[in-house]
């Protein structure tokens, strides 16, 4: 019954390194701060996908464990992501308060 | 007949339809011709073509068994000895094909409703993209309620069921410009969302019971005998139970949590009957419909009773000093709630659908009826200021006394049928079985004259009489076709041949040309399942046919008896009739029995925003003075020593001496990468990773 992720893993990873590629270049290339903020959420999750795959990789071998931690962990990242979010937005907005405009290389106060 | 496959296919297509509706109407519903509103009222009345399909495939197996189902996995994790995983499902069994039928051709029919009575409203050029969202709002919200009938689970049911909650915001709030109307919006939202926590913990403690949200899987551990032990001190099954209950109690607007659903006729009335006559609220009824074996085993039915016949009569109560037309449906819409409810109670599965089914029909058909009044009215709710409307709204006129008959249970038409079968299971259930639980028959009767009085108080004081507002009544004209024919439609299906099936059954070949006597096909079709038929109940519910169905057809009489002689002849002054009853009678209906102030001024004010205000005191002395500030005064101290350090050791030994050259030429050359752009960073650090792993790939 599981045996079909656990030989399908290269999908998973394919699909969360696709997002964790999209979430860096999105990270790296958005000239606005709420861009950046939705690339960190996709990088987040392909975490997430990494975690319950092998998670599954790991459901049919012996040392499985009853508490399914790879979706337990999955579920921390998703709470530690809407956190963030909010935290985020939070400093955008200020930022956005004192400079009016949230365009990340703008604030290079801490430059050498 | 067809495949079965084919069937899933047309069940998936239902509520498809009106997505699709819905994604057109939300992104270029305002750039199409009319605005769209055909999308939506096409869409609906195809996926009304498919659920008819459907209810024919029903109709020709003539099986109370009759089930089709199909289920796909969606989620499959967790291991073989802890399996966890969750299905999505089609099932349509006879329950879904009526139910399907009826929200369809109700939502039709509004939906075109929708078209002339919104035009008038919102239908301007300056605001046209509300007439565009509108009709998206509606086939959203149209779409959920088909998708939860077809459900196979709880979990994708109580999806739908929060899809739907969130449309009635959307719905009820239309009308933003008032205040009253966003603030009814809300309080509908946030009253039902606590029912829906309940829903939800109950659902999850059923999965922890039975691995599964799938109803046949929840029937088959019943049947095997699941649900040993106990939940936090109740047995599971009563704590399962009592919980699904709770997310009924929210959305079909039982007590405790009745307040919002009087308030929520600040919205369009199109939308008062989709959702507080024919769908969301009818929603709730059927999530304990079908998970009746459940609450059955647990043994909560003797509180559903209580809760639905407490509701009918206290609601059927308040709708009698009401003057705005659609407080009174709205009232009465609890009340009949309540009926529906107490039949579950008392274990009338069949009767319960059934009133259900009728009373979504003769309600949709009022709510719109009451809407082409204030529209001809232009947009006046307050019935001391109609009268005398039966000349010149013939048509709204005669189908609201069709569907004002059905709702008062005269004989002939639809609602007599249910209404008498649930109040002669609640007489044999409280009046012959359990003599302690007299209440129920008693309550169940009073609120049927009280409906049959204050329905016909409505009849007599909108159509009847001296006009209120001679100006606005004088002006009033018999509204366009797309307004009155749902009307005339539904007041047909209002009518008892449809349902008592002593002519149908018969004519169809399904049974024989019996009055009454269980021979209705939806006698036939309709059976809770697994739950065992108990013979006792079923002599006892032969020996109360005859008197509850005398009891209830002198009830309704005199109620409309009464009614005509206060309100129509005049025999009896209403002032009159008001001064019977001590005052702080009037005091307690006229603030609907202290129930928001309740919930507003004593929940809210005094125990939530206290609590909240103790919270941000704690935050404000403890955290921020103590804690942080205190930090602070130790840091001072700390920093006097470690300043002096600085200054002597390492300031003047260490930077000064050794330092100070070579890091000034580093630092010249170095401050160029820190240059405050943080993407920069980010790249940096990317490339370096990048390059670690590719050359740990080549070594």
């Amino acid at each position: 019954m599981f045996a079909g992720i656990a030989h399908n893993l290269t999908i998973y990873l394919a699909m969360s390194t696709v997002f964790f590629v999209f979430g860096l270049f999105t990270i790296l290339t958005r000239r606005n701060a709420v861009g950046v903020f939705m690339g960190v959420e996709l990088v987040l999750n392909a975490a997430a996908i990494n975690f319950v795959a092998f998670y599954a990789l790991k459901a049919d071998s012996a040392q499985s464990s009853p508490w399914l931690d790879g979706q337990i962990f999955s579920l921390f990242i998703i709470v530690l992501a809407a956190i963030e979010a909010a935290v985020a937005l939070a400093i955008v907005l200020r930022v956005f308060g004192a400079k009016k405009n949230i365009d990340p290389d703008q604030v290079m106060e801490l430059r050498g | 007949m067809m495949a079965n496959d084919s069937l899933i296919t047309l069940a998936l297509l239902i509520p498809a339809f009106p997505l699709v509706a819905y994604l057109i109407q939300a992104f270029v519903g305002k750039r199409l011709p009319r605005m769209g509103d055909w999308v939506s009222v096409s869409a609906i009345f195809v996926s009304f073509i498919c659920a008819s399909i459907i209810f024919a495939n029903m109709w020709s197996n003539f099986d109370p068994n009759w089930v089709v189902t199909a289920h796909w996995t969606w989620l499959d994790s967790g291991t073989a000895a802890h399996p966890f995983k969750l299905e999505l499902g089609v099932r349509l069994d006879n329950l879904a094909a009526v139910m399907l039928f009826m929200v369809t051709l109700c939502a039709t029919l509004i939906h075109l409703f929708s078209t002339g009575y919104m035009r008038d409203y919102d239908g301007k050029e300056s605001d046209g993209y509300r007439y565009a969202s509108f009709f998206a709002f509606l086939s959203l919200f149209t779409s959920a309620m088909l998708a939860l009938v077809i459900s196979d689970n709880l979990f994708t049911l109580f999806m739908f069921w929060e899809v739907m909650g969130l449309c009635s915001y959307l719905l009820i709030g239309f009308y933003r410009h008032k205040p009253s109307a966003a603030n009814a919006s809300i309080k509908a939202f946030m009253t039902t969302r606590i029912g829906d926590t309940l829903l939800f913990i109950g659902m999850l403690a059923l999965f922890t019971q039975i691995g599964s949200f799938r109803f046949d899987d929840i029937y088959a551990a019943i049947e095997q005998g699941a649900f040993g032990g106990e939940t936090l001190g109740f047995a599971t099954a009563t704590f399962i139970g009592f919980l699904i209950f709770c997310g009924t109690v929210g959305k079909s607007a039982q007590f405790p949590l009745q307040v919002w659903l009087p308030d929520a006729m600040e919205g369009p009335t199109p939308v008062s009957a989709l959702i507080h006559a024919a769908t969301m609220v009818a929603a709730g009824v059927y999530l304990i419909i079908r998970t009746f074996p459940l609450l059955e085993l647990g043994g909560v039915l003797p509180l559903i009773a209580y809760v639905g016949a407490f509701t009918s009569l206290f609601a059927a109560i308040l709708a009698i000093k009401q003057f705005d037309i659609k407080k009174v449906l709205a009232y009465s819409t609890l009340s009949q709630l309540g009926y529906m409810v107490l039949a579950v109670g008392v274990g009338a599965y069949t009767a319960s659908f059934m009133h259900l089914i009728t009373h979504a029909i003769f309600k949709a058909c009022l709510f719109m009826a009451s809407g082409a009044v204030i529209y001809a009215m232009h947009h006046e709710q307050d019935m001391r200021k109609m009268g005398d409307l039966r000349k010149r709204l013939p048509i709204t006129y005669k189908a609201m006394l069709v569907a004002t008959l059905a709702i008062s249970g005269v004989p002939l038409f639809s609602g007599f049928v249910s209404k008498d079968a649930i109040l002669v299971s609640a007489l044999a259930y409280g009046g012959f079985e359990h003599p302690e639980h007299m209440f129920l028959p008693i309550a169940g009767f009073l609120t049927a004259g009280l409906t049959a009085f204050y329905m016909f108080r409505l009849m007599f004081m909108t159509f009847f009489g001296e006009a209120g507002d001679k100006k606005h009544v004088e002006h009033a004209h018999e509204v366009p076709w797309n307004m009155w024919l749902p009307l005339v439609v539904l007041a047909g299906l209002s009518l008892s041949v449809l349902f008592s099936g002593s002519v149908t059954g018969g004519l169809l070949g399904h049974g024989d040309f019996v009055l009454g006597g269980g021979n209705e096909w939806f006698v036939k079709l309709i059976k809770a399942p697994v739950v065992k038929v108990d013979e006792h109940f079923e002599h006892l519910l032969h020996q109360a046919h005859l008197p509850g169905m005398i009891a209830s057809v002198v009830l309704a009489t005199l109620g409309i008896v009464f009614s005509w002689l206060v309100y129509k002849s005049k025999t009896i002054p209403a002032e009159k009739l008001a001064k019977l009853w001590p005052n702080f009678v009037h005091k307690a209906i006229d603030n609907l029995y202290y129930f928001d102030w309740l919930y507003k001024d004593v929940f809210i004010k005094r125990v939530f925003l206290p609590f909240s205000r103790l919270m941000a005191r704690f935050d404000d002395l403890i955290i921020d003075r103590i804690l942080v500030d205190g930090w602070k005064d130790v840091n001072a101290v700390v920093k006097t020593f470690i300043g002096k350090f600085d200054d002597t050791v390492i300031d003047e030994v260490l930077v000064d001496g050794v330092g100070g050259s070579v890091p000034q030429y580093l630092g010249a050359s170095l401050r160029t990468l820190q240059n405050g752009k943080i993407q920069r960073y980010l790249m940096v650090a990317a490339v370096a990773l990048l390059t670690i792993y590719l050359l740990i790939g080549v070594l």
